[in-house]
């Protein structure tokens, strides 16, 4: 089937994304959903960050080598393998099939630092889209064609992007093509600043995109332009008798007064659809701090319920499976 | 006398279009750029001009439409819905070229040019024309020809970016001289028609004196034309 007059697959997208770093973004990522293929759902991760932060944490090291040496041989696989053609004009997107992981259910198609490359052409693609250029639009929706490729011939509920911590032209593409966005906040000054500039640059993205949507031509494959937010995660404080401690205490009403007013309100200036909840819906979930539990899951590649003593692991299937719950509400029916 | 109920609903209509004057403005600059990196249609062309209607002229223009309707005791039919569809003349964007001849060119550079961007013609090419002869021209050019109520000249196209999105954009054709009667006529009688008996007078009689020069410098056209086929069969 050409690109052009592809249908867009029913599999949910979905990034957990904030542009300030070190919010647990690719932990968050990875345990909801593994969460959600362990409530029984097919969930395809794209790893889209050229640190390849996701794939790292799921693959052995070794192998990882191995794939990204081998990402533009016939053998390749990664990210960049598929997109490839598309940022060297040569071609359109290579579907790659994703690795099963050990994680029943949980596909991964792996990250590239290489992907850098195809974000550079990005800014090209953006502006040619404006002028109605096809190869714009298969530039900028290479990675949707690739999910959308993917969740079809594995029959995927939900794919999850993993993006970097920044505001630049493939992030702009991921959050466009996103049905939903969920974004993590940590407990610190920076992470309430960031929702500012968050909610702004999404509110613009949309925008644009609205403006490109409008003006295409006909039976071009074309992001969808509308990621609903689904709510935040605040995450890694620390508890003291299942309570917050005090610290962190005073910047959770922060963050949800930031998330309402920078996030939440600037995008229903836009479309109340985009965030179709009441302001005291938004909290999705808080994580506390798994403290060893999250590197020692790390280290083995598996979700933090597969590490630690039974009571433990009972603990943190049960935040990740009440979050993976509330995602499944959240997006059906959109 | 508008109804409180109109006003509101006019003020709606303006503040809709306000909103959407990034898609319509887009929409004529990205035509543009096409149109002159055309090579079938940029040596034809001398020059274009971009206009997007004010949100002022629009609310006239619909105030215009509502006294219209109230007079001949018509519903003022005018929605969000059907705004853009009804209303063509939102973006605008004028090729002037030099002599008639020209438009057959232009006429086929755009069909390829509409046909390879993917853009719908939803009404045109359609001549507005008085002159009888001209009309035979145009004709004979398959383009459809229309006689109006005013002495205006000019090719009409609209254009659509897409089967889904109302928004269109008004392309019109025509030369110089019949660029430089319709700034005349525009100065003076928009967007309210001049009641100074003179000045109209004087612009029929303008109309007439441009039309000469037009018909004039297709007259020089077509001697050049005919020479230089001469010259070719006779070497």
């Amino acid at each position: 089937m050409p690109p052009n007059s592809m249908k867009r697959h029913k599999s949910k997208r979905i990034a957990i994304f904030n542009h300030k770093g070190g919010v647990g973004k690719t932990t968050l990522t990875i345990n909801i959903a593994a969460a959600l293929a362990r409530l029984g759902k097919r969930v395809l991760l794209l790893d889209s960050d050229p640190q390849c932060n996701l794939t790292s944490y799921l693959v052995d090291p070794d192998v990882v080598d191995d794939m990204l040496d081998s990402s533009e041989t016939p053998k390749g696989r990664t990210v960049w393998t598929a997109v490839r053609p598309v940022a060297e004009g040569t071609a359109d997107v290579k579907v790659v099939e994703p690795i099963e992981t050990s994680i029943s259910r949980l596909f991964l198609i792996p990250g590239d630092i290489a992907l850098s490359k195809y974000e550079q052409d990005l800014h090209t693609s953006w502006g040619e889209c404006f002028q109605r250029r096809v190869r714009g639009f298969r530039g900028v929706s290479a990675l949707s064609f690739l999910a959308n490729s993917v969740s079809a011939a594995y029959e995927i509920d939900f794919v999850f992007y993993d993006s970097g911590p920044n505001i630049g032209p493939l992030n702009r593409s991921i959050l466009l093509d996103c049905d939903f966005f969920a974004v993590p906040a940590s407990c610190d000054g920076f992470s309430v600043q960031a929702l500012k500039t968050l909610g702004r640059t999404l509110y613009e993205w949309v925008r644009d995109w609205s403006t490109v949507m409008n003006l295409a031509p006909d039976d071009i494959y074309l992001l969808r332009g509308r990621p609903t937010f689904v709510g935040h995660i605040i995450q890694r404080f620390r508890e003291y008798a299942e309570q917050p401690a005090t610290s962190y205490r005073a910047f959770i009403p922060r963050i949800e007064r930031g998330i309402t007013s920078d996030v939440v309100n600037v995008l229903r200036e836009l479309d109340k659809s985009l965030a179709p909840l009441s302001s005291t819906q938004y909290k999705l979930g808080q994580i506390k701090d798994f403290g060893r539990l999250a590197p020692q899951a790390q280290l083995q590649g598996v979700p933090i319920w597969k590490v630690g003593n039974a009571n433990e692991s009972d603990n943190a299937w049960e935040v990740f499976k009440a979050l993976a719950e509330k995602i499944i509400e959240r997006t059906n029916g959109n | 006398m508008a109804t409180k109920a109109q006003k509101k609903l006019i003020e709606e209509l303006v503040r809709h279009y306000r909103e959407r004057i990034p898609e319509f403005k887009t929409f004529a600059s990205v035509l543009r750029t096409q149109i002159l990196g055309s090579p079938m249609l940029r040596k034809h062309i001398r020059f274009i001009r971009v206009r997007i209607k004010e949100p002022d002229h629009l609310r006239d223009k619909l105030y215009r439409k509502l006294k219209e309707a109230t007079d001949k005791r018509k519903k003022f039919s005018y929605s969000k819905k059907n705004l853009f569809v009804k209303i063509n003349d939102l973006a605008g964007l004028r090729i002037i070229h030099l002599h008639t001849q020209q438009i057959i060119p232009v006429r086929d550079g755009l069909r390829t040019l509409f046909d390879e961007e993917r853009y719908r013609v939803v009404a045109g090419p359609t001549a507005r024309i008085w002159d009888e002869e001209y009309k035979r021209f145009f004709k004979d050019a398959g383009i459809a020809t229309k006689t109006g109520k005013t002495l205006y000249t000019s090719v009409h196209y609209v254009l659509k970016p897409n089967r889904k999105t109302p928004i269109t954009c008004e392309l019109q054709v025509r030369t110089l001289l019949e660029e430089v009667w319709g700034e005349v006529d525009h100065e003076l009688n928009y967007p309210h028609e001049s009641d100074i008996l003179a000045c109209r007078e004087q612009l029929a009689a303008l109309a007439r004196a441009t039309w000469s020069c037009n018909r004039l410098i297709d007259a020089i056209y077509r001697t050049k034309a005919d020479a230089d086929q001469r010259r070719g069969m006779d070497s």
